[in-house]
């Protein structure tokens, strides 16, 4: 899929705001964060910073020397706020603690470049944005030297910018960044700037304190939740219990009387009680008389879907999306080979669970929609409104608060269409908050998915051809229907398509299924489901021949970076050393958002209970720019993997979702969180991965494996839950 | 609508409110601290948390009421300075990652902290089990927890 052909699908109505439209967009958005180098993050009006001189997109300098670096990806946590502006910071030679970041607008200017589309997700914002903002950095840093080689009438070869000045080696003069900024601005961008050497970087590969780190520790922080305008009232929705229904009836008499209540307004799957406050909203919706329509959806339980993906892997007609070398069908491989070994994997519906409940906040008038909430799909939330409304997108403001964890759940933009209908229903500001219920069985899931993987196995064990088919609801259907077919959805195959292990006949059959459940992006995506069956099944295999893990999975890799993972977590975790009586460890690799990724898990298990003693990971993220960041990241997604793995399952039971809030839809405590040792393996800044997602992919079946070798039991469905296993506190 | 007055962050507020109205949201959308999180609305996630006479309590479940005459603290009365013991360990181990759960964190460890300067890791579990972090953050709350307990034993050894 090319970026244009993306392009073409998804914008053909926004081909205004190029360019200038860009810069008025940005001068206009009526608020904007602010966030200084060390201080607090606050909202400010932004009216004062007019007189800053534009460079480019990314940088303005005001005439007082104060440097705006512009952050265009959604800060969740990942870190983007900080890493990415200090790529600008490093190649425009400035010092970190003086710069100010400002989240930006939408504009086309800050579309990831790979698929010219403004999101955060796919792990793929330093990727995605790392060769443009370096590029973007070291352009205005020529120019504001070129500027200040003129006033003096030198050569810009003899001056260099270091601290946020321009220097005249010869002579030792000086003129800081504000002093030329207005000259800089008129010059020609220069067309391929010479970025520095990796040697003098001073701030990339260096852990900095995230810029917003102060906000969040005194409550000053803004997320969705705590943004507010003047004027502004509260809703709180109600939206229809059965997935895919609709309001029938309501009547609006039963709370108009309630206190605060101002009114009750439709919204396209449910129903919006508004009131001065959002307690008051809250209290009469649950009084509000409302009628839902099912449209026949409310047959759906867990026990029909997971005989529809039975049906569906026994049945026929698969698209075939691989095939390498003799490919061989698994129904081929019986008596061709010493030995055919076939198993199934399965892995659970999921909820994001955002700590921040969904919630956004719309203005919306005859002439303008402006929103402000935690999103990671801002330009989808602007075409959409553009398009609900009539309005030029340039009379469409979006802007950004910080989310509360998004996890890809914050790509799609129900809950922002909410607030804005909401509030040109009553013609005011209106701030939609979902409560935890709502949030949690209207979210668009992370589909279950049914893995077959088969294997022909050599008279030495070796696999010498494997097949995989996979059952699997959509994932990028709504959030990037480009890429989404009648029969193929490029996200669900992750993990399959490219994987390091050396087999000669590989293929991959996939079935797209169709359900009555809204199924979307979720922290791993494909790469989660499809690395549990592999890692799992590899695990499988050495069983089978009777080898070590680490020893086969390294017979069947030939690739640099995967070996040196692999050894790196084996020295790391110990693997070689005797283990008490009753720990094992399991292990699992992949290469999962350009990653390299290995963990060890070393556990006992003891009447059904688990507990995890020691988890140990490596990653080779190809560098790793802010290593505390990352290191953090991957602690965290590791911590997500064992709730994934033991805990965590939405379930269906006529046509609703049953789990509603943490009592039933449990994720990982603190007391159930062994010591998490990560180790990162810098290779080369040529070959930069994402780590948002990375995490959870290879814990989950290490963590499988580890039971199986602790137990000798294989358990090939998660959660393990369900198996009546359970994590240990850990101390 | 009754009249309560009670001590939020060391200064006296007396609100017209609903009795029932949960502390949350009267700290919320009446006094306008929002450092103060909603998260489950159940007293499960940890969010809500704030000090009530010196105890972590869930003010998501907590009726107004039930604070009249008592000392309220949020996490916007934790220090006018960022320089409580559990704010610098955090600066110290970069624990935030989505930071909304953290104000709830902080709490809870600022009064284990207060009832146990020197708690152990089982002492920690006990304490903080009840806060959930989606992020994950749990490895770097425990040893700051640990650092700020050191801090402030330094403080104490050097007072």
């Amino acid at each position: 899929m090319s970026g244009n052909e993306v392009s073409r699908r998804f914008f053909l109505t926004a081909s205004l705001a190029a360019g200038g439209g860009l810069l008025l967009g940005c001068a206009l958005s009526p608020v904007a964060e602010l966030v200084q180098g060390a201080g607090l993050l606050s909202v400010q009006d932004n009216s004062s910073r007019l007189n800053d001189i534009t460079l480019n997109t990314w940088i303005r300098i005001s005439p007082g020397d104060e440097v705006t670096l512009i952050s265009s990806q959604s800060e969740m946590g990942q870190g983007v706020m900080t890493t990415l502006p200090a790529i600008l910071a490093e190649e425009l030679c400035v010092d970190w603690n003086r710069v100010k970041i400002e989240v930006s607008a939408v504009a086309p200017a800050y579309r990831n470049p790979r698929i010219n589309w403004q999101f955060t997700g796919n792990s793929e914002s330093t990727t995605g944005f790392f060769d443009l903002l370096r590029t973007m950095g070291a352009s205005a840093r020529e120019m504001l030297i070129k500027a200040a080689a003129n006033r003096w009438g030198v050569r810009d070869e003899e001056c260099y910018a270091e601290s946020g000045r321009v220097v005249h080696g010869g002579t030792r003069r000086v003129l800081k960044f504000g002093d030329v900024a207005e000259d800089a601005a008129k010059l020609t961008p220069p067309k391929t700037p010479r970025l520095k050497s990796e040697r003098d970087w001073k701030l990339l590969g260096r852990s900095l304190p995230r810029v917003e780190l102060s906000s969040k520790l005194n409550g000053s922080a803004v997320f969705g939740l705590d943004f507010s305008v003047p004027g502004m009232v509260y809703a709180a929705v109600m939206q229809s219990p059965v997935h895919g229904g609709v309001v029938s009836s309501f009547d609006k008499q039963s709370v108009l009387n309630h206190p605060g209540v101002i009114d009750v307004v439709q919204i396209p799957n449910g129903i919006a009680v508004v009131a001065q406050q959002y307690w008051y909203a809250r209290q009469a919706l649950k009084q509000l008389k409302v009628e839902f329509e099912n449209k026949g959806k409310s047959e759906i339980r867990s026990a029909t879907l997971d005989q529809q993906y039975r049906d569906s892997l026994n049945g026929q007609s698969w698209k075939t999306v691989k095939t390498e070398g003799a490919a061989l069908r698994s129904d081929a491989m019986a008596g061709k080979f010493q030995q055919v070994l076939s198993h199934e994997y399965e892995s659970q519906f999921l909820a994001h669970a955002t700590m921040e409940p969904m919630n956004c906040t719309a203005s919306v008038t005859d002439e303008s929609c402006t929103v402000w909430g935690p999103l990671q799909g801002p330009e989808l939330a602007k075409l959409t409104l553009s398009g609900m409304f009539k309005l030029p997108p340039e009379r469409v403001f979006i802007n950004r608060t910080l989310l509360g964890g998004g996890f890809g759940r914050r790509l799609l933009v129900d809950f922002v269409v909410q607030a804005a209908v909401v509030s040109k229903a009553v013609g005011k500001p209106v701030k939609v908050v979902w409560s935890r219920e709502e949030d949690m069985q209207h979210d668009v899931y992370r589909p279950a998915t049914l893995n077959q993987i088969s294997a022909g196995l050599d008279e030495t064990g070796q696999p010498a051809a494997i097949a995989h088919k996979v059952v699997s609801p959509s994932i990028l259907q709504f959030v990037y229907p480009a890429a989404v077919t009648e029969d193929n959805d490029p996200s669900c195959l992750e993990g399959l398509m490219e994987t390091h292990y050396q087999i000669p006949s590989q293929r991959v059959d996939f079935k797209l299924l169709k359900i009555g459940i809204p199924t979307s992006v979720l922290r791993t995506t494909g790469y989660g489901p499809n690395i549990f069956a592999l890692e799992s099944f590899i695990d499988e295999l050495a069983f089978e021949a009777k080898k070590d893990p680490y020893e086969f999975r390294r017979a069947l890799l030939k690739d640099e970076r995967s070996l040196n993972v692999l050894n790196t977590v084996v020295a790391k975790s110990d693997w070689r050393k005797k283990r008490s009586k009753g720990v094992a460890r399991g292990l699992a690799y992949a290469e999962a958002f350009r990653t390299h990724i290995a963990h060890v898990v070393e556990l006992s298990v003891k009447n059904n209970l688990v507990n995890i003693h020691r988890i140990t990971c490596v990653v080779d993220c190809g560098f790793a720019l802010d290593p505390e960041i990352t290191r953090n990241s991957i602690e965290g997604g590791t911590v997500w993997g064992l709730s994934a793995a033991f805990k965590s399952a939405i379930t269906f039971h006529n046509g609703r979702t049953v789990e509603s809030n943490f009592h039933n839809y449990q994720i990982a405590q603190m007391d159930e969180t062994p010591p998490i040792d990560v180790h990162i393996v810098n290779s080369s800044t040529k070959v930069l991965g994402g780590t948002g997602e990375v995490g959870p992919v290879t814990l989950v079946p290490a963590v499988t494996n580890a039971i199986f070798a602790a137990t000798g039991q294989r358990y090939r469905s998660l959660p393990l839950s369900r198996h009546g296993l359970r994590l240990a506190s850990i101390v | 609508m009754k009249s309560i007055a009670f001590n939020l962050n060391g200064a006296g507020v007396t609100i017209e409110v609903e009795p029932d109205k949960p502390l949350l949201w009267v700290l919320r959308d009446d006094l306008g601290l929002t450092g103060t999180k909603y998260g489950c609305g159940m007293a499960i996630c940890g969010c809500c948390t704030v000090h009530v006479e010196g105890d972590a309590i869930r003010s998501c479940v907590t009726p107004i009421a039930r604070v009249t005459g008592k000392r309220v603290i949020t996490i916007e009365g934790l220090s006018n300075d960022l320089r409580h013991p559990v704010q610098r360990a955090w600066v110290d181990l970069q624990v935030p990652q989505c930071g909304y759960c953290q104000p709830g964190q902080m709490m809870s460890a600022a009064c284990l902290l207060a009832q146990n300067p020197n708690p152990t890791d089982t002492d920690i579990d006990d304490a903080m089990s009840g806060n959930l972090c989606r992020c994950g953050t749990y490895q770097r709350i425990r040893k700051a927890i640990h650092r700020a307990a050191e801090m402030t034993a330094k403080q104490g050894a050097r007072e």
